[in-house]
């Protein structure tokens, strides 16, 4: 594996890991609605300030959000390419089946109608 | 746990059979024979895997069926190429195909693909479980808009990738 491919896979470990949690996925969609200081982001969450503390260390690391150092306020905000980077890799695995489904079923439709009209032969050979 | 959102692909049907898994199920109008020669000859890959509208191509459809074998498609789009890449694990034509898929970026992240292809009547049903490197990664998946109804942090989470994307 080379080194780029290698880094972009512990990245993207890293942000599943970091995702995994719900009070942390909470955490990243209040922050996607702007800068929010630590103790507004504790507000919702009936948690100590520490434990809200440590969420947001995680989540730093994973490069999933940027933490100020504004005197007591250390507001945090989201850096949104690694979650655009998980959110491309489940792309795939989304949509693209559905649609990769949709489209081997119309090539199915393609090739029973050929097939009725021209018999077997044409089976494995598509235009 | 059932997902269809569109008339024509009413038998779409999306379920997490474990922690680790995503089912996906289809109806196709044709026998499993035929079903099973189209997902594994690169001339008719070619003609359906990968995006294939305006600017969209299949360039390179490489398949060794055999246990071991290799696979690798590229889908060639306007603004480059994504590849994906696997291994075949079980060859039971016409009912079961089982094999690894990776996705070039991700290399780490294999899923192994069971596709299971039943009879009914003049129809398959295919099946397609898929099987990720752990819950969290399954969980991504489904957070990422594929199961509807699921828990608030999942919609919210969704909605934030969908705006960022």
């Amino acid at each position: 594996m080379s080194a780029a491919a290698q880094s972009s896979a512990d990245a993207l470990s890293a942000t599943f890991a970091a995702l995994a949690d719900p009070t942390r996925r909470a955490i990243l969609a209040r922050l996607a609605s702007g800068e929010c200081s630590v103790s507004e982001l504790a507000e919702p969450f009936s948690m100590s300030m520490p434990a809200v503390s440590k969420h947001l260390r995680l989540l730093e690391r994973a490069g999933l959000i940027v933490q100020r150092r504004d005197a007591q306020r250390r507001p945090c905000r989201i850096e949104a390419a690694p979650l655009k980077q998980v959110s491309e890799w489940a792309e795939h695995y989304r949509h693209i089946w559905e649609e990769r489904l949709d489209r081997l079923d119309a090539y199915l439709e393609q090739l029973t109608t050929k097939e009725k009209s021209h018999g077997r032969q044409q089976r494995s050979k598509p235009r | 746990m059932v997902v269809s959102n569109a008339v024509n692909r009413a038998s779409f049907q999306v379920s997490t059979p474990s922690d680790e898994e995503i089912r996906m199920t289809r109806l196709f109008n044709a026998p499993p024979e035929l079903v099973f020669e189209v997902m594994s000859k690169p001339e008719h890959v070619k003609q359906w895997w990968g995006q294939l509208g305006e600017g969209y191509s299949v360039p390179v459809c490489e398949i060794d069926l055999r246990i071991g074998g290799k696979w690798r498609f590229v889908n060639r789009h306007p603004k480059g190429e994504v590849c994906f890449y696997g291994e075949y694990r079980e060859i039971n034509p016409p009912g079961r195909l089982v094999f690894t898929e990776i996705f070039e970026q991700f290399p780490d992240a294999v899923s192994v693909v069971t596709a299971e292809l039943q009879r009914e009547g003049t129809q398959t049903r295919f099946i397609a479980t898929v099987k990720y490197p752990s819950r969290e990664v399954r969980d991504i998946v489904i957070g990422s808009g594929m199961e509807r109804g699921a828990a608030a942090s999942y919609d919210q989470l969704e909605s934030l990738l969908g705006r960022l994307q």
